[in-house]
């Protein structure tokens, strides 16, 4: 007999492949798993949950991972060719974290996939470094917390040394422990009923028939769930019952709570949970227009009109840092939730961690200062502008809404707040109102 | 190294059912020999012997994880499924869906005639049924669902 290769789709090597468009090709990792779930969607609702697991597991505790591997390897992490390097992190992940995946059959399958790659020769390497660290794993020595406080944080939570400096300005090392707990955390995912066509008790319902798990929160018509496959496949979400929105960026749809009839202008709305919130809480009236830099963002925003059927919301293509003379001075409320390092939803986005620096969360605390001046003049008097960002960044943050209101005098802030993750509840955001006389 | 004249789909061996093997004699040991040769130089995963011309109850496989000799072979065990793609070493260059139990467990004998069992899922199971098939006259094709076709292979990088 051949091997045609094809009858077993190997789900761990489908997780080598987005690990290393990860991690060598720079590519974002929330968008290729999502490609390769979809490009593989007739696997079963196990193998592709354990695809994802081991993929955002991965890369989440990276740094924890090459810190253990450095340890038992002759051959340092980043000496390693991609390959070898992503087999043996994904591995690592397994031998801690998937209790019920027996040591053997992690080797063997990383064994098995590095022949599989070309790499025969390094069949002994990679089969002895991680029998050896699964012998090994209790053994770990860790950075010492007492006198190396961030190293240890860095390596228990994965979380790069130069984030964690810039957070020690602010907080306290409980309070950082606790947004790292956080990103680490399950988190469930938040959807928001649509009052327009359902209401919750009866959403509730329909999620549970197709077994999908109910959790209420705090907030009205806003419920948990989780236990489902992919959200494309809940009928619910396809007639637009439902919207997905993190309870944080909720916020600003509760903060500014528009009057029915007001003229609502999002500058960067992509992919347009928070216009669409805007949209409802005036039950159809009045105008919302949800603007986006590219044309790929304003299809996003379409593609989730079109399931809403909303009529009064818009998507419009528009560079935020262009002045439009057109709408001086004519919004009611502007909403302002703009490009920024995304320091609040690691959580979500793991591999933020690793692509974002210094350097450019400077650039993006300038671009933000360029769009807040520019859209600042979209406001009425009397109207208000709602700044946000997903970061957890006082450069983004506190000192652009500062800067801000000493340029512009004519605002005044009705309040700032930075909301920290909480395990399980919620991401890091940011938000500022400020009203214009 | 002694490669063997693979048999191709049409040749009437193909068709025969195989007699049991009663002892391994040096010529057996020999023609063992030449089937795991004949069989890596193929890239195949398993070589049954009226592959080469032998009418007997006789089998290689490997699936990556070192050679296994099957004398005698039968399934005493199977569960599950699974649908895929199948090719062989006597219809070069075909594959074709076939769908085959997703475990199952085979008895036979090794080279000093001693009997074993062993287990087999996914690929490894796949290549039991396979080569057992060829014994008792049958190739995949007779299997197959929708048509035979060309295959492709994995490139390595």
């Amino acid at each position: 007999m051949i091997d045609m290769g094809s009858d077993r789709i190997n789900s761990r090597e489908l997780v080598l492949d987005v690990l290393l468009a990860v991690t060598r090709d720079g590519e974002y990792s929330h968008i290729v798993i999502r490609n390769t779930l979809d490009k593989y969607r007739y696997l079963s609702k196990q193998e592709r949950s354990f695809m994802k697991r081991l993929c955002e597991g991965t890369l989440e505790h990276m740094i924890w991972i090459d810190y253990v591997l450095n340890q038992f390897s002759s051959v340092p992490v980043n000496k390693m060719k991609p390959v070898i390097r992503c087999i043996l992190r994904s591995s690592v992940y397994e031998l801690k974290y998937m209790n019920a995946v027996p040591v053997s059959a992690t080797c063997n399958e990383a064994v098995k996939l590095a022949q599989k790659r070309g790499f025969r020769n390094l069949k002994g390497f990679v089969n002895g470094v991680l029998r050896n660290i699964s012998r090994n794993l209790d053994a770990v020595v860790l950075p010492d917390r007492e006198s190396k406080p961030l190293e240890y944080l860095s390596v228990v939570y994965s979380m790069p040394i130069w984030i964690l400096e810039l957070w020690q300005n602010s907080y306290t090392m409980e309070q950082i422990e606790g947004f790292l707990e956080g990103f680490l955390a399950e988190m469930p995912t938040a959807i928001r009923v649509n009052p327009l066509k359902t209401t919750k008790e009866e959403l509730e319902k329909e999620l549970k028939a197709v077994q999908v798990q109910v959790r209420e929160t705090e907030l009205e018509d806003v419920l948990f769930i989780d236990n489902y496959d992919s959200l494309e496949r809940i009928p619910a979400f396809a007639a637009g019952k439902f919207h997905v929105q993190d309870l944080s960026s909720m916020q600003v749809g509760l903060w500014a709570n528009p009057p029915k009839g007001s003229y609502v202008l999002d500058v960067c709305a992509a992919p347009g949970g928070k216009s669409l919130q805007m949209a409802e809480l005036m039950q159809g009236t009045g105008r919302v227009e949800a603007r986006d830099l590219t044309e790929h963002k304003v299809l996003l925003i379409q593609e989730n009109l079109r399931r809403c059927q909303l009529s009064n919301i818009c998507a419009i293509q528009a560079d935020a840092r262009k002045l439009d003379e057109s709408i001086l001075e004519k919004a009611d409320f502007v909403i302002a939730d703009l490009p920024c390092s995304g320091l609040g939803v690691i959580g979500k986005k793991s591999d933020i961690k690793y692509k974002i620096n210094k350097k450019s969360c400077e650039e993006l605390a300038a671009l933000q200062r360029e769009i807040l001046h520019t859209v600042g003049q979209y406001v009425k008097p009397g109207g208000i502008l709602i700044y946000s960002t997903c970061t957890i960044n006082p450069g983004e943050n506190e000192e652009n809404v500062a800067w801000f209101l000493k340029e512009h005098p004519e605002f005044y802030l009705e309040k700032q707040q930075q909301l920290l993750p909480q395990k399980g509840i919620c991401d890091g955001f940011f938000l500022a109102k400020m009203g214009k006389r | 190294m002694a490669l063997r004249n693979i048999r191709q789909m049409g040749d009437e061996i193909l068709k025969k059912k195989c007699r049991e093997v009663k002892e391994v004699t040096p010529k057996i040991k020999q023609l063992i020999d030449d089937m795991l040769d004949t069989m890596y130089d193929g890239n195949g995963v398993g070589l049954a012997a009226p592959q080469v011309g032998i009418l007997k109850r006789l089998a290689v496989v490997d699936i990556g994880d070192g050679p296994i000799v099957l004398i005698n072979p039968r399934v005493i065990a199977s569960r599950g499924e699974q649908t895929g793609d199948e090719g062989c070493l006597s219809l070069p260059g075909k594959a074709g869906t076939v769908t085959r139990p997703y475990y199952v467990k085979i008895e036979a004998w090794d080279e000093d005639m001693e009997r074993f069992e062993m287990e087999g899922e996914e690929l490894l199971a796949r290549a039991f049924c396979h080569e057992i098939d060829h014994l008792d006259g049958h190739m995949y094709v007779e299997k197959i669902e929708g048509p035979l076709h060309d295959a492709v292979y994995e490139e390595e990088e």
